[in-house]
């Protein structure tokens, strides 16, 4: 199916807990759970659990404004489960129960609708935004352009330069259009 | 011997005798022995305590033969309103229509839905019996009515996907379910998938016996990667989201159609 592939179904690990609760737009589940599983073994994260929940953009906007106060619509909202991490470090569980790195809410009916709207691959969104959510999980920020250009964007494009590498895709991180 | 139970039955005759004019004081004394037992079987009163239980004959009379009680008018008269009440409540008078081109076919409580697309037939079928999971209603809030806390009743039926397809008459099974309610409705979270594979496991075509000795892949312990493969593949097929959320609207709609029906039934087995 992809080219170069060296990912191997077989190998499990901590698990990647994939929930489609919406029925707004069509979602590709096997397709976001390699690219994802790619991600994860470039960050070295896979013997941590993660959660990507696909949600309309009534529950996106709900949890935007409960969680974030603002009472808006977005494509993605992270949720770590260890905070306030260092970027270039990974996380110490001290329990085998804080092998997680949280969980990541993708507003899959907004993406879906940005999509139509600047006439790009809806699937390749849906990893790159992806991609974004699991960096901040990891404790990478975009408050600034600095802060932006040093962290997010350097390794949202060595990770989409990875999944491209396997998969003969060519994605571009979120953040090149944010600055 | 024989003198003996004469002389028994003498003293037992002597002691009936007596009984009776006790029990009768209200009525003339001096009759004879044999009218006085006449009279104790005629009376109605000592009739009921000692031949007959409490409830007595039926009292409602219509002379066709069967049992009608009391009870059984009242019930059916309960039952008439009942099914005055579902009636006013029911959300669809006429099963609700599935997108996506699925062809309906309903033989009491079970439904099947068809669908032929590029070589390829998908059967779904369900059965809207135990198909509401129980609720568990939490307390009601103080000043709130009892009316406000009940949640709609949903039927959401286990159901059974097959694809056959037609060039090699293979045929892949798929029993699907319905999550349990793990949290209220309403704002809370919401966030499972809408519906999920149990099992898998191929079939014979067009044959209602399960075959027991075809490997049957449980998903529970199944690597998520192939699990999702599986969800694709029946999403591809039209068995996604959108479509588990209009069978539940449908088979709600059944359930509470064939609960009317037998409403309706029960009223006139019971009715006079």
């Amino acid at each position: 199916m992809y080219k170069n592939s060296t990912y191997c179904y077989s190998y499990r690990g901590m698990s990647l807990i994939l929930r489609n609760a919406q029925h707004a737009v069509p979602l590709y589940r096997a397709h976001l759970r390699f690219s994802l599983d790619i991600a994860r073994s470039c960050l070295k994260v896979k013997n941590f659990d993660l959660g990507i929940i696909c949600v309309n953009n009534a529950r996106i906007q709900h949890i935007n404004r409960v969680y974030r106060g603002q009472d808006s619509v977005t494509d993605v909202l992270s949720f770590p489960f260890h905070e306030d991490l260092n970027p270039s470090l990974l996380p110490i569980p001290a329990t085998p129960d804080e092998y997680n790195l949280g969980d990541i809410y993708l507003g899959v009916a907004f993406i879906y609708e940005q999509c139509q709207k600047t006439q790009e691959d809806y699937r390749s969104i849906l990893t790159i935004t992806a991609v974004h959510g699991l960096c901040h999980l990891l404790g990478h920020k975009h408050n600034n352009p600095e802060k932006w250009k040093q962290q997010m964007f350097e390794k949202e494009t060595e990770i989409l330069n990875e999944i491209n590498r396997v998969t003969g895709s060519k994605l571009k991180p979120l953040s090149t259009n944010h600055y | 011997m024989f003198s003996t139970l004469s002389r028994a039955l003498f003293s037992a005759t002597r002691v009936a005798a007596v009984r009776p004019q006790q029990l009768l004081s209200s009525l003339s004394a001096g009759r004879s022995f044999s009218r006085s037992l006449w009279l104790v079987q005629g009376n109605p009163a000592l009739r009921q305590t000692f031949l007959h239980p409490q409830r007595g004959f039926p009292a409602v009379s219509c002379g066709c033969g069967g049992l009608h009680t009391e009870g059984d008018k009242a019930f059916a008269e309960f039952l008439k309103d009942e099914i005055k009440e579902e009636k006013k409540i029911q959300k669809h008078k006429n099963l609700p229509k599935m997108s996506g081109g699925w062809e309906l076919q309903v033989n009491g409580t079970e439904a099947k839905l068809v669908r032929e697309i590029s070589g390829e037939k998908v059967t779904v079928t369900f059965n809207t019996n135990n198909s509401i999971p129980p609720s568990f209603n939490e307390e009601a809030q103080e000043g709130q009515k009892a009316e406000e806390n009940e949640p709609e009743l949903m039927s959401t039926p286990n159901f059974v996907i097959e694809v056959t397809k037609m060039d090699t008459n293979q045929t892949l099974v798929l029993d699907c379910h319905y999550p349990e309610d793990e949290i209220a409705h309403g704002e809370e979270e919401e966030e499972s998938d809408i519906f999920t594979i149990r099992e898998v496991s191929f079939q014979p075509t067009g044959q209602t016996e399960w075959k027991e000795n075809s490997y049957t892949l449980n998903t529970d312990s199944l690597d998520w990667a192939l699990y999702d493969h599986l969800m694709d593949f029946l999403a591809d097929r039209g068995v996604d989201n959108t479509f588990a959320d209009e069978l539940v609207e449908l088979s709600t709609a059944l359930e509470h159609h064939e609960y009317i029906k037998f409403l309706e039934n029960l009223k006139d087995f019971v009715k006079c």
